[in-house]
């Protein structure tokens, strides 16, 4: 019951959260010596205590002692991405304004606002999507717009190049969210089975060679992105016939390499580490930093080189906006602020799934070197150049029924 | 003594009776129905319903082949998932019919757990074991079945979403069946056997027949469910043979094209309806003519 090898063989990331989330103090583990401070606590010890911690906390919440929960004075819904709903970052929210926050976590971003368009505006008081989803929201009328003022604080402690007027989310000069999270697509590779100069093109995803090691992120318009870069077309301006039918070439070539479409980050993230496919169109860091969580430094996510002077990969960002007529909307001010500090951003770039940097500045102070290594954060930058910053694609909707057709073709 | 009574349809305690079924029928299906079938007729613009009433819609289902080669291969999957289920639920329900008494209710127990476990959890589950490190590729490559280069595994084929699909709906099948080998009337088979038959013959003469209802309904339950599904073929098979499901999924979702995927659904809904009626019609004819 002691033995705490368990604990060392795991990366120093997780030993870190082990610590953080204060299971050392639980289990009696001392994290840095690796030793159990406790030889002091026995197994009948720990069940005696755990029990007793039970029956006090039944005990607690019957006599309406919870805190937090049962006596919270209001209830504020939030639409979001994974990662926001941390106990972490929720449970200290609530604590501190006594009010319960809800989650309704998203999978997809047309999803969400189908959702929100439909009327389910009525029940959330903060979404939290993909920023050409938020800029959506200011002609739709479905968020209210923020003032610069309140958030001065926060977009100081930004980075200078998501400063005020931030304009991707930003519509007829008024602010429709804040930034949050971001992070990088082109071409996610493992070392183990590939090297970065292979991939300086998407190239590869044709190449005979690797019939059946192409996979693809299931994920909307995320794969098409990229195969219209590698065709020298920019995807987020209006495109001509022409354009359309060299996408569908490109789709219909690079479907016969295809070995599957993914719609599972799991199974996603597990075929790259073991070679089965070897690269994942449609994803970047988002994907590979949770396999690099998982100590897979090998795996990583590269932006190759401009093509006929267009870019080859984007750049997305997740921002927060407050929902049109908020039943909370004291509260969902507050939430923003408190999701853009520095300690809840460094928490939100580091969650279970996936890690990835936030436009908060400050937070890079907090990083350790093996955490800047996950994060891939000394190539931050450069992937900001040598992406186009995600927008709306004015033929998202074609190219998706091209990309459904020539996939049927492909069967 | 039994008497039948004739009703008419005029027959007010008839229509009394009818009535909750009816209500019930007509709030939960033809309502709804009626709505897919409304929204066809619309168009959508900025993610928002536009109340437009034209043929947008329906144009682009008939102008457009890939909607009805999915439409084609989902209904060749179901037909292929209806013939694996059964050729697997049959024996397996005589089996626990005829054979099994002594651990009948154990097993069905078992399959009823089956069954209530989670779809999700199921067909990751799978997954797992069809996986090119999972059970199946390492049984394979130890008797030596594939070779030790194959190193895809059965999963991401079109394999793996049939075997996927038989897995989750095979209760249906195995229980219509096992209901109808139940109501078989032993003496018939006795009969069969007095009459001097083998015991191939007097369950190829007696007890097929007489299970037919079972098959023919668990074959139509199979059928029409698989015609629905997509989690299968998106996590075993590697979703590069798209289904109506998902293709209706998409359509709804990603593209947020209600009428769109209202039409697909409508098409979907008249194919299975069609080809059921085609075959039950084939069914009734193949009934009288044996008698």
């Amino acid at each position: 019951m002691n033995d705490v090898s368990w604990l060392k063989s795991l990366p120093k990331y997780h030993q870190r959260q082990f610590k953080a989330r204060g299971y050392d103090k639980i289990f009696g583990i001392n994290v840095e010596a690796g030793e159990d401070r406790k030889s002091r606590v026995s197994r009948r010890g720990f069940l005696k205590g755990a029990g007793a911690a039970m029956g006090a906390a039944a005990a607690a919440g019957g006599a309406g002692l919870w805190p937090g929960r049962a006596r919270a004075a209001c209830t504020m819904n939030f639409m979001t991405w994974e990662g926001y709903d941390d106990p972490r970052i929720v449970e200290p929210f609530e604590k501190e304004n006594n009010c319960t926050l809800k989650a309704e976590l998203i999978v997809d971003d047309p999803g969400a606002m189908a959702k929100l368009v439909a009327g389910g505006h009525r029940d959330f008081d903060v979404a939290i999507l993909d920023s050409p989803w938020n800029l959506r929201f200011g002609p739709a009328g479905l968020c209210e717009f923020l003032n610069y003022e309140d958030f001065e604080e926060e977009y100081d402690n930004m980075y200078p190049q998501f400063a005020h007027p931030f304009t991707p989310l930003m519509w007829e000069d008024k602010i429709t969210g804040l930034p949050t999270r971001w992070g990088w697509v082109a071409v996610p590779l493992n070392l183990n089975y590939s090297t970065i100069e292979e991939w300086q093109s998407y190239a590869p995803c044709f190449d005979p060679a690797n019939k059946d090691k192409i996979g693809i992120m299931d994920w909307g318009d995320w794969p098409i992105l990229p195969m219209a870069f590698y065709a020298g077309i920019n995807p987020y301006k209006e495109l001509d016939r022409a354009e359309i039918n060299e996408m569908r070439e490109v789709l219909r070539a690079l479907f016969k390499n295809t070995r599957a479409l993914f719609a599972d980050l799991t199974l996603a993230q597990k075929a790259l580490i073991d070679g089965s496919v070897k690269t994942l169109l449609g994803t970047g860091t988002y994907t590979t930093s949770g396999a690099r969580l998982e100590g897979h430094t090998e795996v990583l996510t590269i932006v190759p080189p401009p093509k006929d002077g267009i870019k080859q990969g984007t750049v997305w960002l997740e921002a927060m906006s407050i929902v049109k007529e908020p039943n909370e909307p004291e509260i969902a001010k507050k939430f923003i602020k408190h999701i853009a500090s520095t300690e809840v951003s460094y928490i939100l770039s580091l969650t279970e799934l996936t890690a990835n940097v936030t436009p908060n500045k400050r937070v890079e102070e907090l990083y350790t070197a093996e955490e800047r290594e996950i994060l891939q954060a000394d190539d931050m930058w450069d992937a900001w150049e040598n992406c186009y910053f995600h927008d709306i694609a004015p033929n998202t909707d074609e190219l998706l029924a091209v990309f459904q057709e020539e996939l049927s073709r492909a069967a | 003594m039994v008497k039948v009574v004739e009703k008419r349809l005029t027959d007010r305690e008839l229509l009394v009776s009818a009535l909750p079924a009816t209500l019930i029928q007509v709030a939960f299906f033809v309502v709804p129905l009626a709505m897919i079938i409304l929204l066809t007729f619309q168009t959508a613009k900025f993610y928002r319903l536009a109340w437009t009433w034209d043929f947008v819609t329906w144009q682009d289902v008939f102008s457009h082949a890939y909607y009805w080669r999915v439409l084609l291969n989902t209904v060749i999957n179901a037909a292929i998932c209806v013939v694996v289920s059964l050729v697997v639920a049959f024996p397996f329900a005589y089996a626990l019919a005829t054979r099994l008494k002594a651990f009948e209710n154990h097993i069905k127990v078992l399959i009823i757990f089956a069954f209530l476990t989670d779809l999700v959890l199921k067909t990751y589950g799978w997954a797992l074991f069809l996986d090119k490190y999972g059970v199946l590729n390492w049984m394979l490559k130890s008797v030596g079945i594939v070779g030790p280069d194959f190193d895809h595994g059965l999963i991401f084929m079109p394999a793996a979403t049939i075997i996927g699909m038989v897995y989750n709906l095979l209760p249906f099948m195995i229980f219509t069946i096992y209901l109808s080998i139940l109501t078989v009337d032993r003496d018939l088979i006795d009969a069969a056997y007095d009459a001097g038959a083998s015991k191939f013959r007097a369950f190829w003469e007696v007890t097929l027949p007489l299970c037919r209802p079972g098959i023919w309904a668990g074959s139509v339950l199979v059928f029409v469910l698989s015609l629905g599904v997509f989690l299968e073929q998106k996590i075993l098979g590697g979703g590069k043979s798209p289904l109506m499901g998902e293709l209706i999924h998409q359509t709804f979702g990603t593209r947020i094209n209600w009428p769109l995927g209202a039409a697909l659904t409508v098409v979907v809904i008249l194919a299975g309806t069609m080809i059921v009626l085609t075959f039950s019609r084939f069914y009734r004819l193949q009934k009288y003519a044996l008698r």
